[in-house]
């Protein structure tokens, strides 16, 4: 048991982080937002410095890495408000390498390291009332996906879809034939796209199997995520609050802001711990959905109510377009909802209360 | 980041579950169940306590120059978390912050009159430290220690001195320059109970427990009482309260209601759990108690990797303090009006009157052991660094 950083995790942690603090400024987030896409230069760093390759086999040109240090950048990466779908195309690949088609794997994983591959998830949403769920008949796969991040972005997407009446992932070229993408604009003006696919062809890609885990590292993942973003908003405001002078003195001196920020650093500190657990018992194939959306729940509510009290003690400053504060709120409220609201995964740890266990 | 327990502890934590599962009898269950909220030990408790000692368990995660074998933290973690979880008392209570005090601050002659009995419980400790005009604001004490020939005469008032009626020490903080500033003029005593001049009355609180109020009216002890440098006293009190920092398995008790409440609606009030809200509302519990876990670790794995939490420990008692009201004021209204009944209510009170007594014994863990509002002025001030 330890919840620290290793040697190394603190070494990846701190070469990213001073990476982007040097060339992705603030206002590199806002022309993204403003003009649609993703950080092109960024992937290529991210490329070249090797951080793709962490995660996966050796056999596939990975590094045999674990996804709690994919964990660790992608919280950096989060608490920069980057524009790039990591998250999405490490857990497809992950998905595929693991559980997957083995002939397909060494292919996209390749690609996803080298670089020219990206993969994001297309996969039932419990919110997507409309269109059809995607069908594959002769490897040609037809129907709609609602919520896809960065599906106009990505150059594949891997869609759940049924063939013969049973679920599987399948993979599709998003440039290709029968795709059609619609953007989507969202409160955290990310990408995100709605999908239709009209006989566009489809390779199997995996089972129940890797549908179960590219569902439960995406909700893990994305609960770090939300880590990230309360994790930002908390350091901001403890640095504004220490040199925000009122009445003479710093603000951060009086107690009922002092004691909001306790409450801020509780609440992130314990998804923390719940969201890395949740990515680690992934690593060692001891995950389940209870313990995964327990933690998405936790994390989902840190990234909304910590972000959104950062404001309250920032005050007018943080209100503006031109503070650096709106990103983490944002960002944070638009992860509290993807992969599963709180709302959504306290029901399903609700619905499966009988496994509850006596302490032991 | 690790999250899972090595080799070396599993086999450790296997070894505690054996010698419990040896110790664990029907006649200590029936002392421990007849014992109420009195501090006294009885024979099979002090039998548990003698082997523990004997195993070298109480000490075996102190540093060597302490009299301990240097082990890793996650020892004593894993050892305090067995006998929470079978429900059995550990530790040799105050003598756990106080032995070392003495050890690092008493002279030679002191280590060898107190420390073998500390550790085979013959000595037992209360502490001296509040008093009515000093309790969050402990450098305030008035208690007046003053130097007589070769002796210290003490006059003065302790307030809520838990186990003061059975302890046969006192460990008292006493002001011994009344010009000082009031952190620079305290000393540390180590006292025993029998000394005249020494009165105890007692205090019944609304847990049903005892604590007491202690008089001291010219109180004559020899110079070696005094432990430590004169004037030293509060950065050893600091010293020894910091031994209380690792917050070790201070929510098992938490984690048995709610696996109790959930036995109990499982068992008796089955209806219940078709309701959505009434799972719902078990789970948030059932989350409140992950993050408590998470808490606890978290503080643990610091210590274990040699680092001082700043605010860790802080969190972790908040929480699990906060939680204890939670939780059960959240199983009494699930509950409904059985909620209310006490174990005297033989046959109808469900947990045996556990909840009634847990939520009624709450307020203590939010004010006492440093207040909450105090946890959260070290967790802004010595974790995230604002200012005073």
């Amino acid at each position: 048991m330890d919840t620290t950083l290793s040697e190394t995790q603190r070494l990846l942690r701190d070469s990213l982080r001073d990476y982007l603090r040097n060339e992705v400024p603030f206002d590199r987030i806002r022309e993204l937002e403003r003009e649609g896409g993703t950080d092109q230069a960024l992937w290529n760093y991210l490329q070249g410095a090797g951080f793709l390759a962490l995660p996966f086999s050796e056999s596939h040109g990975g590094e045999d890495g674990e996804l709690t240090d994919a964990a660790i950048l992608l919280e950096e990466l989060t608490r920069r408000a980057c524009v790039i779908p990591f998250l999405e195309t490490t857990v497809s690949a992950l998905a595929i390498e693991r559980h997957g088609d083995k002939g397909l794997a060494d292919e996209i994983v390749r690609g996803v390291i080298g670089g020219t591959t990206t993969i994001v998830p297309a996969l039932q949403d419990s919110t997507s009332g409309n269109g059809a769920s995607p069908r594959v008949v002769d490897g040609m796969l037809t129907g709609e996906r609602l919520f896809v991040d960065y599906g106009a972005e990505a150059s594949h997407h891997l869609v759940e879809a049924t063939e013969d009446g049973e679920a599987g992932l399948y993979l599709i070229e998003a440039s290709g034939e029968g795709v059609a993408k619609e953007s989507l604009s969202t409160i955290a003006r990310t990408p995100l796209a709605h999908c239709s696919y009209d006989k566009a062809p489809a390779r199997r890609a995996g089972g129940l199997e890797a549908l179960q885990f590219l569902n439960g590292a995406g909700r893990a993942l994305c609960a770090v995520q939300c880590v990230g973003n309360a994790q930002q908003a908390l350091d901001m405001t403890v640095e504004y609050v220490g040199m925000r002078v009122q009445f003479g003195r710093p603000i951060g001196s009086f107690q009922a802001v002092q004691h909001h920020c306790a409450n801020m650093a509780t609440q992130t500190l314990g998804a923390r711990f719940l969201s890395y657990r949740a990515v680690w018992s992934l690593d060692q194939g001891i995950a389940s959905d209870r313990l995964i959306a327990k933690a998405k729940a936790l994390a989902s509510r840190a990234a909304t109510e910590v972000t959104m009290q950062a404001h309250i003690l920032f005050g007018g400053i943080g209100y503006t377009e031109e503070y650096d504060l709106h990103f983490f709120s944002r960002h944070g409220k638009e992860r509290a909802l993807a992969w599963g609201s709180a709302d959504e995964c306290l029901r399903v740890a609700a619905d499966t209360i009988d496994e509850v266990q006596p302490w032991q | 980041m690790e999250f899972g327990w090595n080799k070396e502890l599993d086999v450790f934590r296997e070894e505690v579950r054996e010698f419990l599962s040896e110790f664990d009898t029907p006649s200590l269950r029936a002392e421990l169940a007849n014992r109420g909220e009195s501090a006294h030990a009885g024979p099979e408790q002090t039998r548990l306590r003698e082997a523990v000692e004997a195993r070298g368990w109480v000490r075996m995660c102190w540093p060597e120059e302490l009299g301990g074998e240097g082990k890793s933290q996650w020892f004593q973690f894993v050892m305090t978390e067995e006998f929470a979880k079978a429900e059995l008392p550990f530790g040799s209570g105050f003598g756990s912050m106080v032995g070392p005090a003495i050890h690092r601050f008493g002279t030679e002659a002191q280590r060898e009159k107190y420390l073998p009995g500390i550790w085979g419980n013959d000595i037992t400790l209360c502490l001296g430290y509040s008093e009515p005009n000093a309790g969050t604001d402990l450098a305030a004490l008035e208690t007046l220690a003053v130097k007589d020939g070769d002796d210290w005469l003490i006059n003065g008032q302790k307030l809520w001195t838990s186990a003061a009626d059975t302890a046969s020490h006192v460990w008292l903080a006493a002001r011994t320059d009344p010009d000082a500033p009031k952190h620079r003029g305290i000393s540390t005593f180590i006292v025993p109970m029998d000394t005249p001049g020494i009165s105890v009355r007692p205090i019944m609180t609304m847990s049903g427990g005892r604590t007491n109020e202690v008089f001291f009216e010219d109180v004559r002890v020899p110079s070696d009482a005094l432990v430590g440098e004169v004037n030293q006293g509060w950065y050893i009190i600091a010293n020894a309260l910091d031994h209380e920092r690792v917050w070790i398995g201070a929510g098992g008790g938490l984690r048995h209601i709610f696996d109790r409440l959930m036995a109990h609606v499982r068992e008796k009030r089955p209806a219940l759990l078709e309701d959505d809200a009434v799972r719902r509302r078990l789970v948030e519990l059932e989350l409140d108690l992950d993050v408590m876990e998470g808490l606890v670790l978290t503080n643990a794995s610091i210590v274990a990797s040699g680092d001082t939490p700043t605010m860790e420990a802080s969190m972790s008692k908040v929480w699990t303090s906060e939680l204890r009201y939670h939780i059960s004021n959240v199983a009494m209204d699930l509950l409904g009006r059985e909620g209310a009944l006490t174990e005297e209510a033989n046959g109808f009170s469900p947990l045996d009157g556990e909840l009634e007594r847990t939520y009624r014994s709450s307020p203590i863990q939010r004010f006492g052991g440093g207040a909450n509002e105090v946890q959260r002025d070290i967790i802004a001030r010595r974790g995230l660094g604002l200012p005073r």
